[in-house]
């Protein structure tokens, strides 16, 4: 873009020497304080973290969490994007307009509605009992449930862009083309629709995996300290145990899962595409 | 066999708006036939319902005596080779060809492939991937992939509309050979009268979602039953008779210079061999090109200009 350079060079500098100031620089001597024992190097702080059963569950579920919020948020986002750009221009851009609307809103105030939806007097308790359904009302806060369904509309608008975007770049006509050849919905998902539309999944699925693993309003507030997941059990280390050191680990094993994810996904996509 | 492709009362509509209305058209077995029109005349919008990618609002679509309105596209055993080709980027051209093949299972699969890359010449370009093809090539792609499915229907959505002039030549006859070859009934929609008159056993013109008029190119050509199909095949000057009906001429059979009309020189072309002009006149607009033997005409002129009712076509409706 530049003829010179230097020119482009000089003009990333800034942002370079900030990022790396105040935030690579921070963020490697927080992550090796972790392979720290004593003044020695060690991975035994890791080995510890994974010998605590507690600490087992809570990684097994925010991997879970995080890949059921991303699986569901794929499934539900291709059917809500192959809608939206079958819709004309206009009406596309309203309901567009309606799923990012979420992205507007607070995080704080989006997850406290779902307090509100989802207690023992709330919404979705009322409507079952009084259809009959239950008598007692079920207790959805504080459960994997509700940490779910926060995760899976904070983060399912991010799924539906990527894929909405991905959509609109296929060729126009591919999928009537497949259908006319013979292939059934299925095949035409299969074979065209989920090829071209696969960087999108990556994307979306990244964001989506690592935005659940990373939350921390929403575990917080509807999963309490009943159903920790890392983020929220790396904040109780620092803020109760004072325990900077499972903190680091726990840092570091989410950078490594988000890492992990995206070239999971990455792998997964350019395995099928090189068929 | 006469009737292979039936369109009954056909009626097609996009939310409120009527695209087509009650529309019949027959297609023999083995006729290569034009939908021709003006944008938005209905013309893509009536090949989409053969296909079955539209809904029928009403009226039934036959394909060799079967009734396939409710049949998905998957089903209908027909190909569409689409104006924007809509190959499949994910997949070599290889692939591309063999799509449909694969998914029937196909006994002979690399055979057919190869037999259709060959028929359009484009055998030695099996690996590579669509993007690496130029336009022409693409759509050579696009019509293997729907020939060797061996439809019972071709349908072409301006297949040349999007070539240049010497590969739109080329294009023609090879769809013409294709034609003979292999028999395969073909309908083309174009809104370009020379290449429908070109290609076509049988033209269809089609105006405001309804036929206006069907016949062999000839037919057509030279006699228009409207105003509209004139001017659609170049008869611009249109004089009406006061009852309904009228004359039209073509504008190399306007005389200029002499007559008993008179209008004032409103544009002038040079178009090579000959000259254009649109003049304004008490009977309407008049367009005229005549040999640039004659003397210009300028741009405001008053010239006077003759209608030879020898050289008129005679149209039952001028509107």
């Amino acid at each position: 873009m530049f003829e010179n350079r230097a020119v482009g060079l000089a003009l990333t500098l800034p942002a370079a020497i900030f990022a790396a100031a105040l935030f690579l620089v921070p963020v490697g001597i927080l992550l090796s304080e972790a392979f720290r024992i004593d003044g020695s190097w060690s991975i035994g702080a890791y080995i510890d973290f994974f010998s605590s059963a507690r600490n087992r569950t809570v990684f097994l579920r925010t991997l879970k969490l995080g890949a059921f919020v991303a699986g569901v948020s794929a499934i539900v986002g291709y059917a809500a994007a192959f809608v939206i750009v079958s819709l004309p221009p206009t009406s596309r851009g309203r309901i567009f307009g309606l799923v990012t609307l979420p992205l507007m809103i607070s995080p704080v105030a989006r997850t406290y509605a779902w307090l509100v939806i989802l207690g023992r007097t709330g919404f979705v308790n009322q409507i079952l009992v009084n259809l009959g359904i239950t008598d007692t009302p079920f207790r959805i806060l504080f459960s994997e449930t509700a940490v779910f369904i926060g995760l899976l509309q904070l983060f399912m608008p991010l799924m539906i862009i990527s894929l909405v975007s991905a959509m609109e770049n296929m060729p126009k006509d591919a999928v009537p083309a497949a259908r006319i050849l013979g292939a059934n919905w299925f095949q035409v998902f299969w074979r065209v629709i989920l090829a071209l539309t696969r960087e999108g999944l990556v994307i979306g699925g990244t964001l989506v995996f690592t935005g659940s693993m990373t939350a921390y309003i929403t575990p917080a507030i509807l999963g309490g300290s009943k159903v920790l997941m890392l983020e929220t059990l790396l904040y109780q280390r620092v803020t109760v145990a004072n325990d900077f050191v499972s903190a680091s680990v726990i840092a570091m094993i989410l950078i490594v899962m988000s890492f992990s994810a995206n070239l999971l996904l990455k792998r997964i996509a350019t395995a099928r595409k090189s068929r | 066999m006469s009737d292979f492709v039936l369109l009954e009362n056909l009626t097609l509509a996009y939310g409120k708006t009527i695209a087509v209305e009650a529309l019949n058209l027959s297609i023999n077995q083995g006729e290569l036939i034009t939908l021709l029109g003006p944008s938005g005349c209905g013309k893509t919008t009536t090949m989409r319902a053969i296909a079955g990618l539209m809904p029928l609002r009403g009226g039934k679509v036959w394909i060799d005596g079967q009734d396939v309105s409710r049949i998905p596209p998957s089903k209908r055993q027909v190909g569409l080779v689409f104006q924007s080709y809509a190959l499949f980027p994910h997949l070599s051209v290889f692939e591309n060809v063999a799509f449909g093949l694969r998914l029937r299972s196909e006994p002979n699969l690399k055979q057919a492939v190869m037999d259709g890359l060959e028929m359009v010449g484009l055998a030695e370009f099996a690996d590579r991937h669509p993007t690496d093809l130029s336009g022409g090539q693409q759509q050579r792609v696009a019509l293997a992939r729907s020939v060797v499915m061996k439809p019972k229907v071709l349908l072409l959505d301006e297949p040349l509309s999007n070539l240049d002039a010497r590969l739109r030549l080329d294009m023609r006859t090879e769809l013409q050979r294709l034609q003979k070859d292999t028999g395969i009934t073909m309908v083309f929609v174009t809104h370009d009268q020379s290449e429908a008159l070109a290609l076509a056993d049988k033209i269809v013109l089609m105006r405001d979602g309804a036929i206006e008029q069907i016949g062999t190119p000839e037919q057509i050509y030279s006699a228009p039953v409207s105003g509209f199909a004139a001017d659609f095949v170049g008869f611009e000057t249109i004089l009406p008779d006061g009852k309904g009906g009228g004359q039209a001429w073509r504008p190399g059979a306007v005389v200029l210079g002499q007559g008993p009309y008179n209008g004032t020189v409103r544009g002038a072309s040079f178009a090579g061999e000959r000259r254009e002009y649109v003049l304004d006149s008490k009977i309407g607009v008049v367009k005229a090109d005549v040999s640039v033997a004659h003397p210009a005409f300028e741009i405001g002129q008053t010239v006077d200009f003759d209608l030879p009712p020898e050289t008129a076509v005679q149209l039952a409706r001028v509107d």
